[in-house]
């Protein structure tokens, strides 16, 4: 089962910007694609509109009552981060419809998803939950995470390799950890591209038994882009698993993301080379190399340093420290 | 240790001290009790916990108090009514508390966010609220950020606020875990209410990190011509004035970008149990006791206990 965040992920590479008309535009299409879950909202989820990671272009609520009206056939998503947005939160995007709702916890952390996942079980919701910055923890660590957000109501488990870190064999190890924990509940893989991998990860997250695999419209998403979905949906039918996607359609919907999402598609530039291989989330990339410049430091020493400070999504203000420290120790030198 | 033990052997520090019982045994709550076992004006006579096995109970019973493993039950059938209960539990459990408590005359510090009672910051409110007898200590990113919101507020023209806190997750528990939602809600109320600024955001981050994060507080501000030198002067009277309870409150660096500065706050701990990084138990403990310790000095205390001042 394919799950579609490029409205939510995608905002990452856009500074949460996405405007109503937008929006519309590409649930339309991947509604006809008959892509089963379009999941929406500013880049970190529901409530998490802020300075911290940038402000979004339209509230929370017009956009899911925007992409509602224009999903007929598929599923309409939401993600929220715990701290972040709040049970509020959640409970004004069940009157908006939602049907699938994500909570995303750092990968060693189920437990900060512990309220909301009862928040939404007792509400009857179809709750996920996932473990991000995966590449931080090992696949054993990883499964007893899983066991316990299933402990807490999460009807689907799984990992975003957020930093885009992961090799194949990293996620082959992984998801058949936690496949083989919860085998009551489905698994989820969520991947980024910045060392080319997100296809072949997701294929292998796939034949290590994940159910849901996450792809976004031309990768649209942080840094070098998430999953690219229009390849990863024919790749995963010629090696043998279903989607129920129309590809004519898909790539159609793809097409349009390109022409009015995003003013350019992801590359997998130096930079993002870089934060997949410090292991830092590719959405730091914008602020990482503004204030780099400003402060004439090398953006690529400041990623080395976030990663080697174990800086997780979130932690934006961190930044300004690592800037100003390297900086300094250049002027010191 | 039954509490009736505890209530017999008290440990008189000073002439009168204040009779004090501290619930919930977590991270919070034995910071806390080695913070009123080093004040002289503070005398603990029952630590009450759910679980018999917790480590704060044992670390409370190493120190020679009373300990309970029958919760709020404990406090509620004691003899003689405690001068001062600090709830270390969750905003639900307080809520719970309270109307249980109030009926004592007790005075009830409270270090949950539950936002049941009067808002304390020592160096914006004082730590003697005029009224009522529920204190609560908004949250751990509320007093890191309120000082410095306070006086910026009073300072420069700020149309919009944000406090990011980041807690390492080994001193986050379960509590904290749960109450992300009354964390946001109240530390978000208590930079509206002592800024006077409506439009603001709170954010709370656990990072894992390894070796753990020390607890900072980022606060953004939006000012038209902001001017990061006169922003961090006023940043620093806040902190110096902030340092005379919680000395490890540093202001550790300042930036501007058009009309958005950034300050970022830290906290190191000085506890004789919490490790350096723990400033968010740190800070909320330490102004807590300060609320306890100014209660002593109080007439109405002393009226209610019968004795002449």
């Amino acid at each position: 089962m394919i799950h579609d965040p490029t409205l939510r992920d995608g905002q990452h590479a856009v500074r949460h910007r996405l405007g109503l008309a937008e929006l519309r535009r590409y649930a339309e299409a991947a509604d006809a694609a008959r892509i089963p879950v379009v999941e929406v909202g500013h880049g970190n989820g529901l409530g998490a509109s802020s300075l911290q990671v940038g402000q979004a272009a339209v509230g929370d609520e017009e956009m899911l009552a925007t992409v509602r009206e224009a999903l007929r056939h598929s599923r309409m998503g939401v993600f929220m981060l715990p701290g972040w947005g709040t049970s509020d939160d959640l409970r004004r995007a069940m009157a908006h419809g939602v049907d699938v709702f994500r909570v995303g916890v750092h990968a060693t952390e189920a437990s900060l998803a512990e309220r909301h996942l009862g928040v939404l079980r007792d509400a009857g919701a179809e709750a996920h939950c996932v473990l991000m910055m995966s590449h931080m923890a090992a696949p054993e660590e990883l499964a007893e995470q899983a066991v316990r957000a299933v402990g807490y109501g999460a009807q689907a488990v799984g990992i975003m390799d957020s930093a885009g870190h992961f090799l194949p064999a990293d996620v082959t190890a992984r998801i058949g950890a936690i496949v083989e924990a919860v085998d009551a509940v489905p698994v989820i893989f969520h991947g980024h591209n910045n060392l080319g991998m997100a296809v072949a990860n997701s294929v292998a997250a796939a034949d290590a038994g994940a159910l849901i695999i996450d792809g976004c419209a031309r990768g649209f998403g942080a840094g070098a882009g998430n999953t690219q979905l229009e390849v990863l949906v024919p790749v995963l039918e010629r090696s043998g698993y279903a989607t129920g996607i129309d590809l004519y359609a898909l790539l159609d919907a793809a097409d349009l993301a390109e022409r009015e999402l995003m003013p350019a598609p992801p590359v997998t530039a130096s930079m993002s080379i870089v934060s997949g291989l410090a292991g830092v989330f590719s959405g730091f990339k914008h602020r990482v190399v503004e204030l780099s410049a400003a402060a004439g430091v090398d953006p690529r020493d400041v990623f080395f340093e976030l990663g080697r400070r174990q800086a997780i999504a979130g932690q934006e203000d961190l930044i300004v420290d690592v800037v100003a420290e390297l900086s300094s120790r250049r002027t010191d030198g | 240790m039954s509490p009736a033990a505890g209530l017999t052997s008290a440990r008189p520090k000073v002439a009168d001290p204040v009779t004090v019982a501290v619930i919930g045994t977590g991270a919070i709550g034995r910071d806390l009790v080695s913070k009123i076992d080093r004040s002289p004006a503070l005398d603990c006579r029952l630590v009450a916990g759910r679980n018999p096995a917790s480590a704060g109970l044992r670390y409370a019973e190493s120190l020679g108090y009373a300990t309970t493993a029958d919760g709020i039950e404990a406090l509620l059938t004691a003899p003689r009514p405690f001068d001062v209960v600090f709830d270390a539990t969750s905003a639900a459990s307080h809520r719970d508390h309270w109307p249980l408590l109030e009926p004592l005359g007790t005075l009830v510090i409270d270090l949950t966010p539950s936002k049941v009672g009067q808002m304390v910051a020592p160096t914006v409110t004082g730590v003697s609220p005029a009224t009522g007898r529920n204190v609560n200590l908004i949250s751990c990113g509320g007093q890191a950020s309120v000082p410095v919101v306070h006086a910026l507020a009073a300072h420069f023209p700020v149309s919009y606020f944000e406090v990011v806190s980041t807690v390492a997750s080994d001193v986050a528990g379960r509590a904290t875990r749960l109450n992300l939602d009354e964390y946001v809600a109240t530390t978000a109320n208590a930079v509206t209410t002592f800024s006077g600024v409506t439009d603001v955001k709170a954010i709370l981050n656990i990072s894992p990190a390894v070796p753990p994060a020390t607890f900072r507080t980022a606060v953004h501000a939006r000012m038209a011509d902001a001017d990061p030198v006169a922003v961090r002067a006023v940043a620093e009277r806040a902190a110096e004035q902030v340092r005379s309870f919680a000395p490890g409150y540093e202001v550790v660096a300042c930036t501007a970008t058009g009309d958005l500065v950034t300050i970022t706050l830290e906290v190191m701990a000085h506890s004789d149990v919490l490790p350096p990084y723990a400033g968010n138990l740190d800070i909320i403990n330490s102004a807590a006791v300060m609320v306890a310790e100014q209660y002593a000095t109080r007439p109405d205390r002393a009226l209610r206990a019968g004795v002449a001042s």
